[in-house]
């Protein structure tokens, strides 16, 4: 199945109809242009194999290869069928505009029809897709209904109609435009004679392709930017893993385990580029490799050996060595240790970041499922020894029988071993007077619990769950490409502000928030909280930087010599702004880049300290004056530097602009 | 130059980072943790106990030693040290003090440490403890005093300091209270300086009791609730390593946040983790002529100038549909920024809503941090009771760290739990459990296959039952570091060959086979038809695998024509790893990354260019 992919045509009508709309309404025209937008972004982000070609008829030119004797006429092939990339998302952004012709919607299907058959010849798709946007506002003959239909079907594509109105299924009533509701915009005039007359062939079609369910595939705008506002989730083929499970020395059965739930990561890092050029090949990163002698002496990487640390000694170990002695083992394998209470097992305790589901493999006209699910009854796991090949490291851990519907499994999960455990030990709870709540505090709790459930039952005595988690997309991911998209379509411009969907599914549930509104009132004054006072904490400038160690930091702690060299500053509250001024001037004596840059980050901490306090008046005449003394003491180069630098280190978000002192 | 380590060091971070959020283990830490180990050597600690028992002296010395072992593999960096008290011979820095044996400095364990320590142990142990130390006078004020020193002696800054004195003499100055007083003196003026003093203590005819003399040596329990002195005395070796395992790591948060309940009602909780994988460490580079550890430095400068290059200088990319995306350093980092750390709770689910399955990641425990706000301990305690009354959990938005994106965690309450020598096996507190987004669930089909019958079902029931054993957490060692660290141990102690190591988590084929007996048969006979072998088909494929290894790469040769026409569409994508690297040597590209998207990068630069 390796390389399946689809193939899709967008066919949009960008005739002069599409650009009427009621007043204070979009036009259709946009709307469509923001599902296409919204489609091939995702597309490029998920950077799937499929390929798209986009059609636009109303056009007031005419491309496309059936153009001949008149027919045909004011349709454009825009771009023919290839994988998605920015140059057409931009193309999309900057060349499709409202024209001033009418094409026949039917002509302008065929016309993709062909495209596909032309483009898609001797290679191998697993769909073949047209995405048709219109008002269906132009006259189109029916003349040749049966034969599209006939070839459609021939041909296994699959249609799908973005409308800007809803269609419903029992219109043979007519359509007054009153029965429906006034949400959908486009409605507002009702419709005309020959877009009833399209919709009843567009239904036509669709019914013939699907009797059941093809009114399914037919959409409007607004429903559909809606849906496509989220950027795709990575998906990825689960690879199977067949393998027997061994219970003693003769009892095997075959097996094959999917890896069913993971810690997805994004596919790409960041690479660094030169700032000027951006250019990647313009930067070069170099390791070497020096002596921990006073002069750093330099030593080449040839010279060098590997070695381990075996507590306070080094020994040296070659990799050969390494490989020689190393522990080996059979490779694949899945045996049964011996089975276990399921108590026993706790869920915290749970280590490495994937479960792995077992089934039966498909071929096996042989049950493994006595063995696989039916002990579930028992409440038993089996711990197993697990190693997915000869060359990684074996583990253990528990398969869960888990019983569905539709199928049954083992689960994996890996266990911890002895060295993974801390057994910390903590205060008792229970046992303290001082810590144990009352009554009144515990009733509060009560009610707080029980006015904040996710999970209630409807009426119809079914259980909805108004959070799940496992449906939302990664924000991180949501967040990532938003402004990924951002900066490519407009370069220059600030990131965007994190999109209101996105923020409103990471917050509580409207109705939560609300419901616990009395509860929490209750719960703030029956606990009394106060948060301590740190008198003796100094803040240093090493907490400025953003290494304060009781804020945890995404950047892991640097090695000692940093923390030292941030140390030399450390600084007493409330001279701190006096303190960094005498640096960096201590600094600036110095007229050496390295010190420019640590001037730099001097300044930047003044500022943030500035703003922390609300007062940005020392700040602003700090750096008026050392404006001014800029050309007295031959500072130039640092003030280039400091001025090159702004965006990175004057945040866009920043109150006070340096830009204002510039000459 | 050490200021532009720090610059480029910051490069590297960025990179790791995912890592680092993954294993959850990075802990910040200033100064180091030191241990001593202050061990009775009189008479009483050398008598065996009934039926071979090992006597105390033999058990503390297998505690030390595993203690010196997990050291060296989980924390090689705390300091340790062994001083024995009560002996007839001195041997300390200033030889000061009578009667105290100084076996082991304050330093980090090495291999040599391990062996001495495996010398005093058995009767051969015996003999050479009796020889060198000999037991005499016992001055316990003495052997404080003089460990006091070993902590002053040391440069390092000390994090964490604790004191362990092994005995089963809970009155070791007999009736002299001027040793008596003496020893009190000089364990206030430890305790001072901010050294933890456990006792642990062992059996001994009569029983020992705590309040004769020990219970004001020692250092108050942390919650006052006197557990600590209710403790029986330890009788075997197992609740002994149990007991010294608990208190000798430090607990340290990962990180402390604010459990916002609502608007204004912030707990604050301490976040700890309490299983993390442990890996082979990695290696360090070495100097060839002197085995001298090389440190390594990461620079970045321009090709055309040659010049280093200023953070500033610096900017990131990510490629997307032939267009490379560029944002300044801080933008990525603003990227991930969704909001201050911090748990914030969205509210309560039955228990039944967690899927066992949705597992990302190791757990966290939660535990209040009365420290930064008051009353946190009360609310924490209430909302522990409830939850776990109610059987719900309670669903938070956490990020755990500044700039890192948010997940969802269920916190889970968890009950207190102690063992019959009131040690403590489970702490009270939340296990936060990760939950796994839309993006972290791959779906997978289902195969179909025939429903088993009750028959079949049964006897497996019958199999499972045979092979019942009762699971313990901590009763698998890693085969794979235990492997490494015993290679290492025996290239350090010049050995002739690495001990060897039991692989635990090796089934026991023939206790399985003998236990199970004839069922298997009777199993197979039910499922499986005659002759059906299900190892066949896997086996004849393994064959293949093995012995025809290098027929089965095909050739894998791709055009320059055809990579660039697959450029050009946007479809490099497409062609698999083996070819890809065949196209990377074929064009000369030397690639450090096997993993396809560097591949991709680097053929998409070679030919782009």
């Amino acid at each position: 199945m390796a390389g399946a992919k689809s193939a899709l045509v967008l066919c949009m009508d960008v005739g002069f109809s599409m650009s009427n709309s009621a007043p204070g309404e979009e036009p259709p025209f946009e709307l469509a242009k923001k599902v296409i937008q919204k489609f091939v972004q995702r597309q490029v982000f998920a950077e799937t194999k499929d390929e798209l070609a986009l059609v636009l008829f109303g056009t007031d030119s005419t491309k496309n290869p059936l153009d001949q004797d008149g027919q045909y006429q004011n349709i454009t092939i825009h771009r023919h069928l290839m994988m998605p990339d920015f140059e057409l998302l931009e193309e999309i952004q900057n060349q499709i505009h409202p024209e001033s012709q009418q094409a026949d919607w039917l002509d302008a299907l065929v016309v993709c029809m062909d495209l596909l058959q032309r483009e898609t010849k001797g290679k191998k798709y697993d769909r073949l897709n047209i995405v048709l946007l219109t008002d269906l506002n132009t006259g189109a003959s029916a003349d040749h209904l049966d034969v599209i239909i006939e070839n459609l079907k021939k041909d296994g594509i699959t249609l799908q109609f973005f409308l800007p109105f809803p269609v419903e299924e029992d219109e043979e009533g007519g359509g007054d435009a009153d029965r429906r509701g006034p949400s959908h915009p486009g409605m507002g005039k009702g419709l005309s004679r020959e877009q009833k007359n399209s919709m009843d062939m567009m239904k036509h079609i669709m019914l013939s392709l699907d009797e059941e369910d093809g009114l399914d595939q037919i959409y409007t705008f607004t429903n559909a930017i809606e849906q496509l506002c989220m950027f795709k989730r990575i998906e990825r083929r689960p690879m199977s893993w067949p393998c027997q499970l061994t219970i003693g020395s003769s009892l095997s059965i075959r097996i094959v385990g999917y890896k069913a739930v993971t810690e997805e990561k994004l596919k790409k890092l960041w690479i660094s580029v030169d700032a000027q050029t951006n250019k990647r090949e313009d930067l070069k990163r170099e390791t070497v490799y020096c002596l921990d002698d006073d002069n750093e002496t330099e030593v080449q990487k040839d010279d060098t050996i590997q070695g381990f640390r075996y507590g306070s000694d080094i020994v040296p170990f070659s990799k050969v060595d390494q490989e020689q002695m190393k522990y080996t083992h059979d490779g694949k394998c899945f045996a049964v240790l011996g089975f276990t209470k399921q108590s026993l097992v706790h869920r915290h305790q749970f280590i490495g970041n994937q479960v792995i589901k077992i089934f039966a493999p498909k071929d096996d006209e042989w049950p493994c499922r006595p063995s696989s699910g039916r002990w579930h009854e028992l409440k038993m796991v089996a711990i197993v020894r697990y190693a997915y090949d000869r060359r990684s490291n074996p583990q253990v851990g528990a398969a869960f029988p888990c019983i569905k519907q539709d199928y049954e499994c083992l689960l994996y999960v890996q266990l911890p071993f002895t060295e993974d455990l801390r057994q910390f030990t903590f205060p008792s709870l229970e046992n303290n007077k001082k810590f144990t709540p009352s009554d009144t505090q515990l009733s509060a709790v009560d009610s707080l619990i029980d006015s904040m459930m996710l999970v209630e039952e409807n009426e119809n005595g079914e259980q909805v769950d108004m959070f799940k988690v496992h449906q939302l997309p990664n924000p991180a991911f949501q967040r990532h490409f938003q402004c990924l998209h951002h900066r490519a379509v407009s370069p220059g411009t600030p990131l965007p502000p994190m999109e209101p969907w996105l923020k409103a599914a990471l917050e509580r549930p409207e109705v939560i928030s609300e419901r616990c509104q009395a509860p929490l009132e209750e719960m703030r004054k029956t606990f009394p909280l106060t948060e301590v006072e740190k008198k003796k904490k100094v803040k240093t400038s090493a907490q400025l930087f953003g290494k304060d160690s009781e804020e945890p930091d995404a950047k892991k702690a640097k090695g000692d010599e940093e923390e030292e060299e941030y140390n030399l500053a450390d600084i007493a509250e409330g001279s701190v702004t006096s303190q960094l001024t005498h640096r960096i001037e201590q600094l600036l004596s110095n007229k050496n880049t390295q010190y420019y840059m640590k001037s730099i980050t001097c300044i930047q901490a003044f500022r943030e300290q500035s703003i922390e306090q609300g007062n940005a008046d020392l700040y602003n005449s700090y750096l008026q004056s050392l404006k001014r003394s800029i050309p007295n003491r031959g500072l130039e180069v640092f003030w280039d530097l400091l001025v090159q630098g702004t965006i990175s280190l004057f945040t866009w978000d920043c109150r006070i602009s340096l830009k204002s002192f510039l000459p | 130059m050490a200021e532009w380590n720090a610059y480029y060091h910051n490069e590297d971070e960025e990179e790791e980072q995912e890592e680092g959020e993954q294993s959850g283990g990075d802990y910040k830490v200033t100064g180091r943790d030191s241990l001593v180990f202050l061990v009775d050597a009189s008479k009483e600690m050398f008598i065996k106990g009934e039926d071979g028992q090992p006597s105390n002296f033999d058990m503390t010395m297998e505690v030390v030693r595993s203690v010196y072992t997990s050291k060296i593999i989980s924390s090689h960096r705390d300091l340790v040290a062994l001083v024995f008290y009560g002996t007839e011979q001195s041997k300390n820095p200033r030889n000061s003090f009578k009667h105290v044996y100084v076996y082991h400095d304050l330093d980090e364990p090495g291999a040599k440490r391990v062996r001495d320590v495996d010398g005093l142990q058995g009767d051969k142990g015996a003999q050479l403890a009796a020889d060198t130390m000999g037991s005499g006078e016992t001055s316990l004020g003495d052997a404080l005093w003089c460990c006091a020193n070993l902590y002053s002696d040391i440069k390092l800054r000390l994090s964490h300091k604790r004191l362990m004195i092994f005995t089963c003499r809970d009155d070791p100055h007999g009736d002299d209270s001027t040793k008596d007083r003496q020893a009190r003196t000089k364990a206030s003026d430890l305790k001072e300086t901010g050294v933890v003093i456990d006792l642990m203590h062992m059996m001994k005819p009569g029983g020992f009791d705590v309040s004769l003399f020990f219970c004001d040596i020692v250092s108050p329990p942390e919650d006052e609730s006197e557990l600590g002195l209710q403790l029986e005395p330890c009788d075997k070796l197992d609740d002994l390593k149990k007991r010294v395992r608990a208190k000798e790591q430090k607990k340290r948060t990962m990180s402390r946040l604010n459990l916002c309940l609502g608007k204004g009602i912030n707990v604050a909780v301490g976040m700890y983790a309490t299983a993390v994988m442990t890996r082979k460490p990695s290696a360090i580079r070495l100097y060839r002529e002197t085995n001298e550890p090389v440190r390594s430095k990461t620079r970045t400068f321009h090709t055309q100038t040659g010049s280093l290059l200023l953070p500033s200088e610096i900017k990131k990319a990510q490629v997307y549909g032939k267009k490379q995306i560029v944002m300044e350093r801080d933008e990525v980092d603003t990227i991930k920024r969704f909001d201050d750390p911090g748990l914030l709770l969205m509210g309560f689910k039955p228990m039944e809503k967690l899927k066992l399955h949705h597992h990302i990641r190791p757990a966290v425990f939660l535990y209040p941090e009365e420290d930064e706000v008051k009353g946190s301990t009360c609310l924490f305690s209430a909302l522990l009771m409830k939850c776990r009354e109610k059987n719900v959990f309670a669903l938070c938005r956490c990020i755990s760290r500044r700039n890192y994106p948010p997940r969802f965690v269920a916190l889970v309450p968890q009950k207190e739990e102690v063992d019959h020598g009131k040690v403590q096996i489970t702490p009270p507190g939340f296990n936060a459990i990760f939950l796994p987004y839309a993006d972290d669930i791959r779906t997978v089909d289902a195969p179909q296959c025939p429903v088993a019958s009750q028959m079949q079902v049964n006897k497996m029931k019958e199999i499972v039952s045979k092979l019942r054993f009762k699971y313990r957490s901590d009763a698998f060692e890693n085969p794979v570091v235990q492997q490494h660290y015993r290679n290492l141990e025996a290239l350090a102690l010049d050995m002739m060959a690495p001990e060897d190591t039991e692989d635990l988590i090796m089934p026991k084929v023939e206790q399985i086979d003998q236990r199970l007996g004839p069922l298997v048969q009777e199993f197979k006979d039910l499922v499986y038809p005659n002759g059906y072998n299900p190892e066949s088909k896997p086996a004849a494929k393994r064959k293949t695998d093995t012995g025809g290894g290098a027929e089965k790469k095909p050739k894998m040769e791709v055009s320059e024509d055809e990579l660039k026409a697959h450029m050009q569409n946007g479809t490099l994508g497409k062609l698999t790893v083996p070819i890809l690297k065949e196209a990377c040597k074929q064009f000369g590209i030397r690639t450090t990354g096997t993993k396809k998207q560097e591949l991709l990068d680097a053929l998409t630069a070679r030919l782009g260019s």
